[in-house]
């Protein structure tokens, strides 16, 4: 008897556990579908004449490459640069981006990849009338979707080439489909979940219309570190004309010119810095030291006692160079 | 290993930094050419010390260029790979290449997790198979 009880003690357990988990499965579920019904909304957008775009467009001449196995990262780059005037193969791209171990492409690479072809990687600041703008003004973007749920992820690049605000659909070539048409809910869901990762690829001198000037002087940073000042130099130009009150503007277009071997046009870029920030002190102090190159040596102590005389962690410098002209 | 080998190489890295530019400080008429403060070391506004970050930069590019090699990249294409990298960006590959997501789309997934992701699909909240819309 003692130890029939014994054998059926354990199997009510059991049975008692798997409806548990049962119920606990269900509820889960159901509350997960509430969670993401919640969030998966379609996004709220100002009125196109609010954000000055056009009612729909459709970015005509973006060649489309299917992907092969999971080369969607190769795949969607090459499609932008295509577009951007660059005669590079996917298969050309996929040593360079491609992860083999990964099955896939990071996006720090995805970057670092368009600027080995001449043109500055933009990433978006993720907002959706930002990828709108961007497409109204004819630049295909590269954005990042998880096609899955969170917890079992199937990301996915695919480039976005058009939109109607009327319909509500996103046009993208996305895959192995061309001109696929996704509605904005169930792109923006796939879409938040990276985050609302998105990239341009424009030549330098050329700039998106939707970032703020530190987002470009970043991305410009990072193609003048990978390339060099020659190259980013139009880059620079079209900052300073686009944001010409922003001093650390100046400042760069001021190094670039420099590199290139034109020190007056630096010491320019760097006056006109200190004029929009005067207590820029790294600026009063290349302003200086260009100065200085230039022999106007009477112009540059003025500038390197400006850089001495405010605090920064360049006073030190500064205060290095102003004693080359004590004695 | 490399964890290790940048532990010990760090500090000696700094030190010849550090007595490299005494040198240039004692030498009586230092050019000024090439000496103007970059764009980058401007940009990095809160920076602690300028050499420790170029030496850490300099041996992570390394790691993550081992990193690349771990993950099946061909030795020959890695050098350039990790060149046209930003500072920021081999940072964020150095300290996390795992947990970056990769675009490749694909699912690795069980039955009811397929009709899970059916399901989602049909709801207009996820998008894995081709022919829902």
């Amino acid at each position: 008897m003692s130890h029939l009880l014994e054998r059926h003690a354990p199997r009510q357990q059991s049975e008692r556990q798997a409806w548990n988990a049962r119920t606990a499965g269900v509820l889960l579920l159901m509350a997960a579908f509430l969670l993401l019904s919640g969030c998966a909304t379609s996004p709220r957008l100002a009125s196109p004449g609010d954000m000055g775009i056009a009612e729909r467009t459709y970015i005509d001449g973006v060649p489309f490459h299917a992907q092969r196995d999971y080369q969607c990262g190769p795949a969607s780059l090459a499609m932008v640069l295509n577009h951007s005037d660059v005669d590079v193969s996917v298969d050309t791209l996929i040593p360079q981006v491609f992860l083999p171990n990964r099955d896939g492409s990071v996006q720090p690479e995805m970057q670092a990849t368009v600027r080995r072809y001449d043109r500055v990687s933009f990433v978006l600041d993720g907002n959706f009338s930002s990828l709108l703008k961007e497409l109204d003004a004819g630049h295909p973007v590269v954005v990042m979707q998880n096609l899955s749920l969170p917890l079992w992820p199937m990301w996915h690049y695919a480039v976005a080439i058009g939109y109607d605000l009327d319909e509500q659909l996103m046009t993208l070539h996305s895959g192995e489909e061309a001109n696929r048409q996704e509605s904005f809910r169930r792109f923006d869901a796939t879409w938040a979940r990276s985050e609302r990762w998105s990239m341009v690829a424009l030549p330098p001198g050329e700039l998106p219309v939707s970032v703020g000037p530190r987002r470009a002087m970043d991305a410009i940073a990072s193609f003048e570190q990978a390339n060099d000042a020659e190259a980013a130099l139009p880059a620079w130009h079209a900052v300073t004309e686009r944001w010409p009150q922003d001093a650390m503007a100046w400042f760069a277009l001021g190094n670039a010119e420099y590199s290139v071997g034109h020190p007056e046009a630096a010491a320019e870029a760097f006056q006109h810095a200190t004029d929009q920030q005067p207590d820029m002190a790294v600026a009063w102090l290349n302003l200086g030291l260009t100065l200085e190159g230039l022999a106007r040596r009477d112009e540059a102590r003025l500038a390197l006692q400006q850089a001495a005389a405010l605090p920064s962690r360049w006073q030190d410098d500064a205060d290095q160079a102003l004693r080359r002209f004590s004695d | 290993m490399m964890k290790k080998l940048s532990r010990v190489l760090s500090p000696l890295l700094i030190a010849f930094l550090v007595l490299g530019s005494f040198s240039v400080a004692a030498a009586p008429q230092p050019a000024p050419s090439g000496s103007l403060v970059s764009t980058q070391d401007a940009l990095s506004a809160d920076q602690v010390s300028a050499d420790r970050e170029r030496i850490n930069e300099m041996l992570s590019r390394q790691d993550v260029q081992d990193q690349l090699v771990a993950q099946g990249v061909d030795p020959a294409d890695v050098e350039a790979r990790v060149a046209a990298l930003s500072d920021a960006e081999v940072r964020q590959m150095a300290e996390q290449l795992d947990d970056l997501p990769a675009g490749a789309s694909v699912v690795g997934a069980l039955v009811f997790i397929f009709v899970l992701l059916l399901v989602t699909d049909l709801l207009g909240l996820t998008n894995v198979f081709p022919f829902t819309r």
